[in-house]
């Protein structure tokens, strides 16, 4: 009986999950700014699948005798100081961050997330330990962090999403230790120590599952200040190690010839521009349009 | 009230001795060696050695903490036998640490080349002499050794015998050290007595640096924030009034995008914009040294203009949520029920509230606003305390890491806490115990 009530159960909310879940993708279709926001980003995941077949040259390729030239048939978009294709290097630029800023925001939500439900939890001296070394964190500015972290570890692309997971993790462990406060104390967790469940269990299996609304809306943000950071770290020269395509290395690049190759600079910083703000409108929007049918 | 402050500072200082601990920590785990760094790809193992030596690198991680924190003339005076004072001799010479007689002559010992040791001694009248050394001490192994303080603020053990100048450490910038003794031992005030260390990258002192760089960024700063505040709350006030209408949509998607552009952008933008194309302004702001950046009021204008563009949306999207909260709130149906002329509600009754939150919200964002500043100093080569930062950062120059540090820390929750009394003042209802 149980089996079959379960099944049914399943079946239904799982039509019932659909419908909902399409309810709530089609709110992004009533705001003209998360559309235009939403077609941007997509435009960006679309160059980045398809940069083999899009890149006119590849990414490394220097040519000695185009260097720093302006855009003519062959480089649509001109060349860089080394008489590389500055569009190729554009759309590899598009994987790097587009790989790199999915991946940090999921570590640190992964680190958050643990440190979170351990500190609200268990609480007590943990708690008061967790919360006080993440308030020191907090307190820090986010640019020293970075400098810092990187200066010390190197440049690389894993130390980048390193860096980024250490930053952006303390703000998710105390999003999650709020909500786990909040829902340590229903009747299901007590009925889940009740049952003998471990704690790991209840940690992972009852209270998780629960906090995840605020926690996937939270991660969504992230990731436009995880590209955000991304580009900003490249500019620094503390980004990916040079031959690798990266936005805002290749602004830091090009900017010393400025003056000779202008436009250089200028697609790389309309790229991640046009990036961060795509998604902020997405977001933005998203925001605005489920607040008002709420 | 004033138990909370207190508790706050408490708090503050704990989170900057934290930082000041793990940034140490983390410098000691980075790979790479930084006197190799500092003399460069050519030079001996022996000078590496030495420089190691003299800048106290073979002593434990946390000795050197300690130093960097409360200094250690107190623990080496021992050493020499004499009191350490660090002090300024002629008008011209910088600082530097003397061994202190009982009559206040002040002692340094220097090696001299075809000579041997020799005694500087300066007299409280002002006269300096040179005397050859004789005073050495006899050693348990029999050898001759005396500790004395050398010219470049360290106490050093010379056994006779083995006053040979060896190679002397020397690269870009920095004087041939005396390498005559056996021992080195830094000297240092520390960072509680003042004194910041000596930068590895400049080798000059890191205080009064840090003091002019500052000094730069708080002009940067307080320029944009005089300019970013008035725009943005009248901004944040009308679109948060019309609410929905095109003017509201106008403001708020240009301040979304303004926001949006990462700092590095719109300075990449504004510098071809208004240097390249339309040649009406320098793209760089190159400063002679110590003329304050104000003296050249065009090479600030894109860097201020750069930081408004990100933070003015920032601002004017809190006032406009806090706005359009307080437009909705009983108190101003009231109002309006009750008649009152439509302006009159607004600046008499609705704005008051309105900007309680942003100001404090404000005050929040200094930890973000810092990260704009190094990234626009960064843009446009500006002199301030960003720039300073993360060139130390590149350099690993862990003293002029750890002094900018300390201030950016400091800064962050100092405003915080700033803005939490504040917060008290504007909002009565509020009691921090």
């Amino acid at each position: 009986m149980t089996v079959a009530a379960d099944l049914e159960k399943s079946l239904g909310t799982g039509k019932r999950k659909w419908r909902r879940a399409w309810e709530s993708v089609s709110v992004i279709f009533r705001s003209r700014v998360a559309v235009v926001g939403l077609s941007i980003v997509i435009f960006w995941v679309l160059v980045a699948i398809f940069a083999p077949l899009l890149a006119p040259h590849s990414p490394f390729a220097q040519d000695s005798a185009a260097i720093n030239k302006p855009p003519n048939p062959t480089h649509p978009l001109g060349t860089d100081h080394l008489g590389r294709d500055i569009l190729s290097r554009l759309i590899y630029g598009s994987r790097t961050i587009l790989l790199l800023a999915p991946i940090s925001v999921l570590c640190s939500v992964a680190l958050g997330t643990l440190l979170g439900l351990i500190g609200g939890y268990y609480g007590g001296l943990i708690d008061e330990v967790v919360m006080r070394i993440l308030d020191a964190i907090m307190a820090f500015p986010t640019i020293l962090l970075y400098l810092i972290i990187i200066s010390a570890i190197g440049p690389s692309a894993f130390n980048v999403v390193l860096a980024i997971t250490f930053v952006g993790a303390p703000g998710i462990a105390r999003l999650v230790r709020s909500l786990t406060l909040d829902i340590r104390v229903r009747d299901f967790v007590a009925a889940a120590k009740l049952r003998g469940d471990s704690n790991w269990r209840i940690m992972f299996v009852e209270i998780l599952p629960n906090a995840r609304g605020p926690l996937i809306i939270d991660a969504m943000l992230r990731v436009g200040y995880a590209i955000f950071a991304i580009g900003t770290l490249g500019f620094l020269g503390l980004g990916l190690p040079p031959p690798t395509p990266d936005w805002g290395g290749m602004i830091n690049e090009a900017r010393k010839y400025i003056w000779t190759n202008p436009l250089g600079v200028l697609w790389p910083a309309i790229a991640i521009s046009s990036l961060v703000v795509g998604l902020n409108l997405f977001a933005d929007g998203l925001r605005e349009e489920t607040t008002r049918y709420q | 009230m004033a138990k909370y402050i207190l508790r706050r500072i408490g708090f503050m200082l704990l989170t900057m001795l934290l930082v000041s601990i793990a940034i140490f920590l983390i410098s000691e785990v980075a790979p790479g060696d930084v006197a190799r760094h500092i003399l460069g790809q050519f030079a001996t193992p022996e000078q590496v050695e030495l420089l190691r030596d003299q800048m106290g690198l073979d002593q434990s991680v946390v000795v050197r903490y300690l130093d960097w924190l409360v200094g250690n003339d107190w623990r080496l005076w021992r050493l020499v036998g004499k009191p350490l004072r660090y002090t300024q001799v002629g008008q011209y010479d910088s600082p530097s640490w003397y061994a202190v007689e009982p009559d206040g002559t002040l002692k340094q010992w220097r090696m001299k080349k075809g000579t041997g040791l020799v005694e500087i001694r300066f007299s409280p009248d002002g006269t300096r002499e040179e005397v050859l050394f004789e005073d050495w001490k006899v050693a348990e192994d029999g050898s001759e050794i005396f500790w004395g303080v050398d010219t470049a603020d360290h106490v050093v053990l010379w056994r006779k015998g083995e006053e040979t100048q060896k190679v002397g450490p020397a690269s870009a910038g920095r004087t041939m050290t005396e390498a005559s003794g056996v021992e080195y031992y830094p000297l240092r005030k520390g960072l509680l007595r003042g004194d910041p260390g000596i930068s590895l990258r400049t080798n000059k002192p890191v205080g009064p640096t840090l003091v002019r760089r500052l000094r730069n960024s708080f002009v940067l700063a307080g320029i944009a924030f005089v300019i970013i505040m008035p725009i943005a709350l009248l901004l944040g006030i009308l679109a948060g009034l019309k609410e929905g209408r095109a003017a509201d949509r106008t403001i708020s998607l240009f301040s979304l995008i303004t926001t949006s552009v990462p700092e590095f952008a719109s300075g990449v933008f504004l510098i071809l914009l208004f240097a390249f194309w339309l040649k009406v302004l320098p793209g760089a702001a190159v400063f002679v040294s110590d003329v304050a950046p104000f003296m050249q009021p065009k090479l600030l204008i894109l860097p201020v203009l750069t930081l408004t563009l990100v933070e003015v949306g920032y601002v004017t999207r809190m006032t406009r949520a806090s706005m359009i909260e307080v437009m909705n709130a009983p108190y101003i149906r009231t109002a309006f029920l009750k008649g009152l002329p439509y302006w009159r509600i607004v600046f008499k009754h609705a704005v008051r509230n309105a900007l309680m939150a942003p100001i404090t919200v404000i005050m929040l964002h200094v930890n973000w606003l810092i990260g704009g500043i190094v990234v626009v100093e960064s843009v446009f080569g500006y002199p301030g305390l960003g720039m300073y930062t993360l060139d130390s950062a590149l350099f690993k120059d862990i003293n002029a890491i750890e002094a900018g540090a300390m201030v950016m820390v400091a800064l962050a929750v100092g405003t915080q806490l700033v803005a939490d009394i504040i917060y008290t003042f504007l909002n009565p209802r509020i009691r921090y115990t």
